[in-house]
């Protein structure tokens, strides 16, 4: 592991070589005396700005659709008229949306299980990290094997899900909170934060004016750890907010379930009809049949738009946790 | 007489630190040790009524691997879950990198900006959601499925079309990833010394050609580390994402190891075939990570470990 960290660290930081340099040079003077495009030809802005255009054009569009069918006329949605533009602005489908008790349960359900979440792993990375980061804990060389072994090898599905039950948490919100908030790899962060980020001297001042360590982390090291904090909560947030599967297994109480599953049932499930025992029973299906896209839609576009809107916000940090990330493998 | 002084001193002071990581290490114990400890089982015929740690456990040796590698099932999960990863790192494995040198080469900020950010945003709506917008574009009256009959590819639901699975199953996972795997691409794109560039301007070199000979080879070593990486995962294909798009039509394209030890293990209580078909796939995968390194090792001095 730790070789292959500095590696990267040097591949990364690095610049490269002059021989590499030079080689670069003789290849592009070779080649510029055939090519007459010149720095900024239009060809290759045009070409350039096309396939970036391109690139969010797609990334873009799928939701796009989403959201113009949600407001449009149900006749055209179900006839599949709508590509650019929305037909009329209509928004039975969601005011139907919002009165579901059940999206409101669920929302409120997904916001225990993130707070939740959030609060007990980056209790848990703090005390974690500390310890691991003093160059005085005994037996570190276990601690650090005890922590990377579950890294390499798990026990799989059914094992964890017998191990839950087995432990009494079966249908119990604890049985989502708690393996989600026990993240190794974000323990290992916050230790390597606390080794290259906090200087060896403040923690020995602090411990020559008589604090004990208990002190020194929650007076020097938490204010100073804020930045990787804010990094680990915002990816836990964006993962236990869209997590559905731990709730699949370990919750089968509707009331418990998380906004995702509610999300599952509506626009996942439903893919198998069911059947009817009458004509009229069909027709009236059929109606709904029509109103239920519409719903869907809405429904997509209601839960997934707030992420949306704030994530550009927060983008800086996700960029600030893969370059963490990928410094350490 | 001093010694025995630090030595209470250090005992105390490992006495505290160790304090702090309890409530870590007994979770970890819980929730990822106990588990391990529980692949036992797929040496044992399991029954929930005899206790995990008990002597009246009855062993079976290999008898579930051997007949899960002689059974039916075996070749065709092998193979899905190997078309459907290859296919995946054929086709995907290029766009985010291709995606990080168009945005570095732009040169209009606000552009780039708007690029970066929508490119990033599917990676932000979750699977239930994509997968739900998917469906709804491939089923019998969906968009993509209109647009498929009239470009001449007659098909009634896609999505109950076992062939078309598979480009199902890639370009969602494409349109989820790109722009979140660009990230890493791109920082270390930025990184670049801007003097290699404006050196071989000087030299006469055009914009594709320093995309070409400078920036492309500086990323090479990341390039490396992300396709070792993938390789590492061949057979640990997104068995979340494909429970979410798969039904019982297209299970013989779609089903793989993680979507079979589902089905099979916690909706059709075959525990310990299916803990068993769980560990197979693991020590496979495993496997797979260990080869790769290897290779990258010896062929680009550069390893994970």
């Amino acid at each position: 592991m730790v070789k292959g960290d500095n590696m990267l660290n040097n591949t990364l930081i690095n610049k490269p070589d002059s021989k590499y340099d030079h080689m670069i040079n003789n290849k592009i003077r070779k080649n510029t005396n055939k090519n007459k495009i010149k720095e900024g030809s239009l060809a290759f802005n045009i070409a350039l700005y096309t396939l970036a255009g391109f690139f969010a054009l797609i990334a873009i569009y799928p939701m796009y659709y989403v959201m113009i069918m949600s407001i449009s006329k149900p006749m055209d949605v179900a006839a599949r008229n709508v590509y650019l533009f929305p037909t009329g602005f209509v928004t039975s489908a969601y005011s139907f949306v919002l009165k579901d008790p059940i999206l409101w349960s669920s929302f409120k359900n997904s916001v225990l299980y993130v707070i939740l979440t959030t609060i007990i792993k980056l209790v848990l990375c703090v005390l974690a990290a500390y310890p691991l980061s003093m160059p005085r804990l005994a037996g570190r060389k276990y601690v650090v094997w005890f922590l990377l072994i579950p890294m390499y090898f798990s026990g799989g599905m059914i094992p964890s899900f017998l191990n839950i039950t087995r432990l009494g948490l079966y249908n119990s919100i604890w049985a989502v909170v708690l393996p989600a908030s026990v993240a190794i790899w974000h323990i290992i962060l916050t230790r390597t934060y606390f080794t290259t980020s906090i200087p060896n001297t403040l923690r020995e001042a602090a411990m020559i004016d008589g604090a004990n360590h208990y002190k020194t982390l929650f007076n020097i090291y938490l204010p100073l750890a804020k930045p990787i904090l804010a990094v680990i909560a915002i990816y836990t947030i964006v993962s236990v907010w869209n997590s559905w599967f731990s709730a699949t297994i370990y919750l089968p109480d509707p009331k418990k379930h998380p906004l995702q599953m509610y999300l599952k049932k509506m626009l996942v499930d439903n893919t198998q009809f069911e059947t009817y025992s009458s004509i009229e029973e069909a027709e009236q299906a059929i109606v709904n049949q029509m109103v239920k896209m519409q719903l869907q839609y809405a429904v997509i576009v209601i839960t997934t738009v707030p992420i949306l809107m704030v994530y550009p916000f927060l983008q800086k940090y996700f960029v600030k946790g893969i370059m963490i990330g990928s410094l350490k493998g | 007489m001093k010694k025995r002084k630090i030595g209470k001193e250090y005992i105390v002071e490992n006495l505290e630190l160790y304090s702090l990581l309890l409530p870590a290490m007994a979770l970890i114990f819980l929730f990822d040790y106990l588990p391990l400890y529980g692949i036992t089982i797929a040496f044992q015929d399991y029954s929930p009524a005899v206790p995990i740690f008990s002597s009246a456990a009855k062993w079976v040796g290999f008898k579930h691997f051997i007949n899960f590698v002689n059974g039916p099932y075996f070749l065709r999960l092998l193979g899905n879950t190997l078309r459907l990863s290859v296919t995946q790192l054929v086709f995907g494995f290029g766009v985010p990198i291709c995606l990080a040198l168009v945005l570095n080469d732009l040169r209009a900020r606000y552009f780039k900006k708007f690029v970066q950010t929508a490119s990033y945003m599917p990676y932000f709506i979750s699977s239930v959601v994509v997968s739900g917008m998917v469906l709804s574009f491939i089923n019998a009256d969906g968009v993509v499925t209109k647009l498929c009959n009239i470009l001449g590819y007659s098909v009634k639901d896609i999505s109950m079309a076992p062939e078309a699975f598979t480009a199902v199953y890639v370009i969602t996972n494409i349109w989820k990833g790109f722009g979140f795997s660009s990230i890493l691409y791109l920082s270390t794109l930025s990184s670049i010394d801007a003097e290699m560039y404006s050196a071989a301007r000087i030299d006469g070199a055009t914009r594709w050609q320093q995309m070409l000979h400078i920036s492309l080879p500086s990323i090479k070593p990341v390039i490396a580390i992300q396709l070792i990486l993938s390789i590492g995962g061949l057979l640990s294909s997104n068995s979340e994402m494909i429970l979410l798009l798969y039904n019982s039509a297209v299970y013989k394209t779609a089903d793989v190891f993680g979507t079979y030890v589902y089905r099979y293990g916690l909706l059709g209580g075959k525990y310990s075939f299916t803990t068993a078909v769980g560990l197979f796939s693991n020590i496979v995968n495993f496997i797979l990570v260990l080869i790769a390194n290897k290779i990258s090792r010896r062929m680009l001095e550069f390893s994970l470990w």
